[in-house]
């Protein structure tokens, strides 16, 4: 068992024992009459316990998450100072070395001389009219230093490796300790290289595999694994000294005007501040990461063009050479697909969902009532993609069917009215619950009021009812009108994919969830306009169904606050 | 039949006015449990009648048997023989929806349809077809609202929500709604448990103008408002009919060990 989990079954046994001991030792302040008490004693119990485990867990927690980061910064500056010999030496050679300061000269006189003729190029092109020719040239030539600056660069770099290495054979040989050799080897690896160094270093002591193994690196994983023994240890006697300072801190606090019920319900406060702030945090985070992309977008096609555009295609040029491949994102077509099955859905789901609710509401026994709504509460079960391959198999070819015996030939297999069709269906609980919680929330004295008018009970429905119910009816339509527009696998699979700005049901369409998908699978650039629009199609949904929920929100709470 | 009469009726003379309501050996059950058991009474038009009693008594479930209301409830079951004015309330070709045009009722709690004050009052004319031209349907309400006695309150802003009048004026227009169909019958069912004194001061005037008109039968659980209110009151204790007489004889000079007990709040 690893020292710290055993640190953690200790500490649970801290805070079991924390718990009893809180428990008792108030009771026992008060000579076992707890009404002298402030707080019951198992709030003192829980005072006890959670002072006792919380910080030392939250100590372990942090251990966890940074251990691997900090063991890693102390090892390297221990191997650092190991290395500061080694590294004199090596500095004190390369001062000395003629050789390496030819070379470095070459490599400062090359690179102001290719920022010069690049400037020269700049000129050439701006202002005074140049001979064609002569930029070309300019160009070759820059071309030529930029070649051999970066020769002279790598010839530079590999002579430093050459001396550092004649440092390290004759320190070697001196029988220099592998750790400083370690450190100086360090030392000279470029820093993007030296995570993998530490890593190597650990995994070949932890004996695992490594992409290189040397003495030296043993050697180093040696420093590390010093450390992280040391720091562990560290944190573990840290850990358990917290466990105990929390015990005595609930010892001394422990007492009959000690309001320990209090200081429980602020720790609970706070939890739940904290997890309702994650929350908020993170929706804050995805908005913030949509306006983002969206506005780099916005950056290469214009907002006005995107909005109003009545051509959606969004396929760009990866290479240079690949011909019409431009790209046009008018997403009109994207927003009359949408509305087009939002539409159809609706015209199936409302009528159904709102009979279905009065019906269930109004009229049905308890006993058919008993079944039909967990019936109906399986249909919001299944899961979109069975829809979705409903409306493609069976619903579509049906349409085409249907329409072919009454002389209608041209309809798409994926068309707005399949997915409309099995949308509205999946839709239907949705609105049939709401509905239905809403009509039962209108007063029983209501009905009873018309009923006792000598009302029928369609008559109470249509004048008592219904117009009761009807803000939070608008409420539930306008959310299953937001959860129509941002379903997204039934009409991947049933609409098609073709951006057609038709008005006509029988075409296939598509919406702004299908090009979302069809814009992000599979490898993209995520530089392109094209993957980038799907940021501001999912932008516009965003806005579109924060507006509809804002506005069933409204209307919901105006209807609450009649009856409240 | 008649020897489940209570004997405080069999020896009463006859009152001025003529029996609107004869019930006899009604029960009512609410699935086991047997709510009401056999009740029978004679109610005299043109008067108020208050039924009294500790809650659970049956005082309520009576009520609602007279217009049939109970018929909404899923598990009740009534029993017994209830005549209005000669005609059988239970009786198969009654329809329940005529009946209680005839027999008018008032809540607990004021319940205004969520409607403007005009559409409460005018509800009832509306669905029976009590109307012919607009103006028919403007002088019912105006009169409905007179007797109610809301009509000066309420005679500008009749297009406001009815919800929006305060409690006691709800009420109000909850009885104009009633007597807008012209019952011959009114049951209200502790119409005043919700209002505070001086609203239900205004209904009880209105109640004592009302019953120059009509049968009015009110539940209540204030012994002052029965005593102030009507003229008959019926007693009654764990789904029995305990005592029924003139209200003054049975505040003064019960009969029934029980009903002395309540009157003089020794239980309740």
């Amino acid at each position: 068992m690893s020292v710290i989990s055993f640190i953690a079954l200790i500490l649970l046994v801290l805070v079991a024992g924390g718990f009893y001991y809180g428990r008792i030792r108030s009771i026992r302040l008060v000579q076992g009459d707890t009404v002298l008490l402030h707080s019951l004693p198992n709030y003192h119990g829980y005072y006890a316990a959670i002072w006792a485990g919380l910080p030392a867990f939250l100590l372990l927690a942090a251990y966890g998450l940074f251990s691997g980061f900090i063991v890693d910064r102390l090892a390297a500056i221990e191997l650092h100072t190991q290395a500061s010999g080694l590294n004199a030496r090596y500095e004190q050679l390369v001062d000395t070395d003629d050789r390496f300061r030819d070379l470095e000269q070459n490599v400062i006189l090359l690179g102001a001389r290719v920022e010069t003729i690049n400037a020269e190029i700049d000129t050439a092109r701006s202002g005074v009219v140049q001979p064609a020719e002569q930029v070309a040239l300019l160009r070759q030539q820059a071309l030529d230093l930029l070649n051999q600056s970066t020769r002279a660069e790598e010839e530079l770099r590999l002579y430093s490796q050459q001396l550092a290495a004649q440092v390290s054979e004759s320190a070697r040989s001196e029988g220099v300790s592998l750790v400083s050799l370690a450190g100086f080897e360090l030392e000279q690896t470029p820093r993007e290289r030296r995570t993998l160094f530490l890593s190597d270093a650990r995994r070949l002591t932890e004996g695992e595999l490594a992409s290189r193994d040397t003495p030296e690196l043993r050697a180093a994983g040696a420093v590390i694994s010093a450390y992280q023994a040391n720091f562990r240890n560290f944190v573990a006697v840290s850990a358990l000294v917290l466990g105990f300072v929390g015990l005595i801190r609930a010892h001394l606090k422990v007492g009959p005007g000690f309001r320990a019920r209090n200081s429980v319900e602020r720790l609970i406060t706070t939890v739940l501040f904290i997890s309702s702030g994650l929350a908020v945090l993170t929706t804050v985070g995805i908005v913030a990461s949509l306006l983002f992309e969206s506005m780099r977008f916005f950056g290469e096609v214009p907002l006005h063009e995107f909005l109003f555009g009545l051509q959606w295609s969004p396929q760009i040029a990866i290479r240079e050479d690949q011909i019409g491949q431009t790209g046009v994102f008018g997403a009109v077509p994207l927003f009359a697909g949408t509305a087009l099955i939002t539409v159809i859905a609706m015209l199936v789901a409302v009528p159904i969902g709102l009979f279905s609710a009065i019906y269930l509401s109004e009229y049905a026994g308890s006993r058919f009532r008993l079944t039909a709504k967990p019936v109906l509460e399986i249909l919001a079960g299944i899961p979109t993609v069975v829809y979705g391959y409903f409306a493609l198999l069976t619903v579509g070819p049906a349409l085409r069917a249907l329409f072919g015996a009454i002389g209608i030939e041209d309809v798409d297999l994926k068309s707005a009215l399949s997915a409309g069709l099995v949308m509205g269906v999946m839709i239907i609980p949705f609105i049939s619950s709401l509905a239905d919680d809403v009509i039962n929330a209108v007063p029983q004295s209501l009905r009873d009021g018309s009923y006792a008018m000598g009302a029928t009970k369609s008559e109470t429905i249509s004048k008592v009812i219904m117009p009761a119910a009807l803000p939070g009816l608008v409420g539930a339509v306008l959310l299953a009108v937001s959860r129509a527009i941002g379903e997204t696998m039934i009409v991947v699979m049933a609409a098609g994919q073709g951006a057609n700005l038709t008005a006509n049901p029988l075409e296939s369409v598509t919406t702004i969830t299908v090009q979302i998908v069809t814009l992000l699978t599979g490898d993209q650039n995520f530089d392109s306009a094209k993957t980038l629009s799907a940021f501001a199609l999912g932008l516009v949904l965003f806005v579109l169904t924060l507006i509809m929920n804002m506005m069933a929100l409204r209307v919901v709470q105006r209807y609450r606050e009649k009856y409240d | 039949m008649t020897d489940a009469l209570p004997h405080s009726l069999a020896t009463e003379p006859t009152t001025a006015s003529p029996t609107k309501v004869v019930a006899r050996d009604i029960n009512v059950f609410y699935g086991d449990n047997h709510a009401l058991r056999n009740v029978s009474i004679d109610i005299p038009d043109r008067n108020v009648m208050a039924f009294i009693g500790p809650s659970g008594c049956g005082k309520s479930t009576f009520l609602r048997c007279l217009n049939r209301m109970n018929d909404t409830i899923e598990e009740a079951r009534v029993s017994g023989s209830l005549c209005i004015d000669g005609r059988e309330v239970y009786d198969k070709s009654v329809d329940p929806v005529v009946l209680r045009a005839r027999v008018g009722m008032v809540f607990q709690k004021p319940n205004p349809f969520p409607k403007s004050i005009y559409d409460n009052v005018a509800y009832g004319p509306r669905i029976h077809g009590l109307a012919r031209t607009r103006e028919e349907l403007d002088a019912i309400v105006e009169e409905s609202l007179n007797k109610a006695g809301l009509w000066n309150e309420v005679k500008d802003r009749l297009l406001e929500p009815g919800t929006s009048l305060s409690g006691g004026q709800q009420q109000r227009l909850v009885i104009a709604r009633a007597i807008a169909v012209q019952p011959e019958v009114i049951l209200m069912d502790e119409p005043c448990s919700a209002l505070d004194p001086i609203a239900t001061a205004r209904i009880e005037e209105l109640i004592d103008e009302l019953r120059k008109n009509y049968c009015i039968i009110i539940v209540t659980h204030s012994m002052q408002q029965a005593a102030r209110v009507s003229q008959k009151t019926a007693f009654f204790h764990l789904g029995s009919l305990v005592e029924v007489g003139p209200t003054e004889e049975i505040f003064t000079n019960p009969r029934d060990p029980r009903t002395q007990d309540y009157i003089t709040g020794r239980f309740g």
